[in-house]
């Protein structure tokens, strides 16, 4: 009897220095994680891969710091979850690996979604991108529409949703009896613009914001875009990251800042409630 | 995902569009090695002439060629040259940046073999009544051959896989050609192990033809040994 009354109250004072420490813990970090360490490939952090090499979307400023509307993104989805951000820069070609791998939790990189790739990957649709034309100032071959490139010398990033477009429409052209188009692959799009820019190649396939963003700069013409449109998504290995993912999306597209950050990047935003867009059966 | 395909690797281990890339990585290093020689031995010979501006030359390239990384030259030469009005496609720039980086590597080792061959040869071959240029093409250069040979073989070694940094300007080599057969499936390793398997094997084919060139400037010492023992 005696022993038992010792065991509880020692069970009552653990469980009180628990609820202390728990206090103690909340208090210093203001909030705790809504997913669980286990779920996550670093505790308490969203790991996200990014290929900065696509300016306003995700690229590196002059002091080295992230920046663009992605970068925005995965913050405010890491704040949300209240999980410190962290990014791993690196080239497309190695993200979907890498994230079966267990390296990043998600790719925050604009991946396109593609039913092959939902197969593999817990994709989340948030946005709508199409593909432009870019060419040298003033448009010195008159390029206006797809057919114009046939024959012609295009760089492009190697691995992504670019480069599968740039081959279609090669496919396209030959089976249209056209001259097909020398696709050039690059490791990302900053060595494809600099092709572009030395007149190795004569013209640089890239999504319509970045297109826009050159054209603004001034360096280069966008000579078509809108091409093949398609949803961009985040991609995710797990479930119940991905759903509480959704959760993030959700809630911000009651407060207006979902519509309001694709605004201010001049990218249309989905009107119906996100999801996990898996592949359709 | 499975976590190996056998299906998949065996059907890469024969893809013809791989097999092309290791047809164009082989073509890329014996261009190199061969015009790497030429522009080495011709560097060697300004480096150990008696003129202090040939030397300094010579000095300024290997300084250069071997100081900076190959990726940046190849982006100079790729990108940066046509803006100063010289064009080189994909392929002429490739080539020109692995054998002008080549080269530079080159030249040190040759240097080495012609100053591992004991002076006295050419003191002897001069007081014969050779020349300077007779002296170094018959009596120099051969011996200095055996030496450099081990060296040579490193580099031709290094060289095959070196050729893959070509793919920074879009050389569709065996790596990049590997790397863009990734993205259809997605089958890595697999991938990744046909690849290797191809340098492996080109490796391979190197080491044959370096054992048969020690072999044949070896001949004299070997000949040498044998009437020792008798």
């Amino acid at each position: 009897m005696k022993k038992s009354l010792v065991n509880l109250n020692l069970r009552t004072c653990l469980t009180l220095l628990g609820a202390l420490s728990l206090a103690a813990a909340a208090t210093a970090q203001t909030c705790t994680p809504k997913v669980a360490a286990s779920e996550l490939v670093k505790p308490g952090t969203l790991v996200m891969s990014t290929n900065p090499t696509l300016p306003p979307m995700q690229f590196v400023d002059s002091s080295g710091a992230l920046k663009g509307m992605r970068i925005t993104l995965g913050d405010e989805i890491a704040k949300r979850l209240c999980l410190k951000p962290e990014y791993i820069k690196i080239e497309f070609s190695a993200m979907v690996p890498g994230l079966q791998a267990g390296r990043w939790d998600i790719i925050n990189t604009g991946i396109f979604w593609t039913e092959e790739r939902a197969k593999l990957m817990q994709m989340i649709q948030y946005e709508a991108q199409a593909v432009s034309i870019s060419v040298a100032k003033g448009n010195p071959l008159k390029i206006s529409k797809p057919e114009d490139l046939a024959g012609r010398t295009v760089g492009v990033e190697l691995g992504g949703f670019e480069e599968r477009m740039l081959k279609q429409l090669d496919q396209a052209m030959t089976a249209k009896g056209l001259k097909p188009i020398n696709v050039r692959t690059f490791d990302n799009f900053a060595t494809a613009y600099q092709a572009l820019r030395a007149g190795q190649t004569e013209a640089s396939v890239t999504i319509d914001s970045t297109g826009a963003e050159y054209a603004k700069r001034g360096e280069f013409d966008r000579a078509i875009s809108g091409l093949f449109p398609t949803p961009v998504a985040l991609a995710l290995k797990n479930p119940t990251l991905a759903n509480a993912v959704v959760g993030v999306f959700n809630d911000m597209q009651k407060d207006g800042s979902y519509a309001k950050l694709m605004a201010e990047y001049g990218l249309l935003a989905n009107k119906d409630p996100i999801k996990i867009n898996g592949p359709t059966k | 995902m499975k976590a190996w395909d056998w299906g998949g690797f065996f059907d890469y281990l024969v893809n013809p569009y791989l097999l092309q890339g290791a047809v164009v990585t082989l073509g890329l290093t014996v261009a190199a090695i061969a015009g790497g020689l030429v522009v080495g031995c011709l560097l060697s010979l300004l480096r150990l002439s008696n003129y202090k501006w040939l030397v300094l030359l010579a000095k300024g390239y290997i300084w250069i060629f071997r100081g900076t990384p190959l990726l940046v030259q190849l982006i100079i030469i790729y990108t940066g040259l046509p803006q100063l009005g010289i064009k080189f496609t994909v392929m002429e720039s490739a080539l020109l940046g692995l054998v002008l980086n080549e080269a530079a590597y080159l030249a040190e080792i040759i240097r080495g073999g012609i100053l591992g061959v004991s002076p006295g040869q050419s003191s002897a071959a001069r007081a014969l009544g050779l020349n300077s240029l007779q002296t170094m093409l018959y009596v120099v250069l051969p011996q200095a051959i055996r030496i450099i040979i081990p060296a040579l073989g490193n580099s031709v070694n290094g060289l095959l896989k070196t050729t893959s940094v070509t793919s920074v300007i879009s050389m569709e080599e065996l790596l990049r050609k590997t790397q863009i057969l990734i993205q259809e499936k997605f089958l890595v390793l697999e991938l990744f192990v046909v690849a290797a398997i191809y340098y492996l094997l080109l490796t391979s084919l190197w080491d044959v033809i370096q054992r048969r060139i020690e072999a044949r400037y070896g001949r004299a010492y070997k000949s040498i040994s044998i009437s020792e023992g008798h």
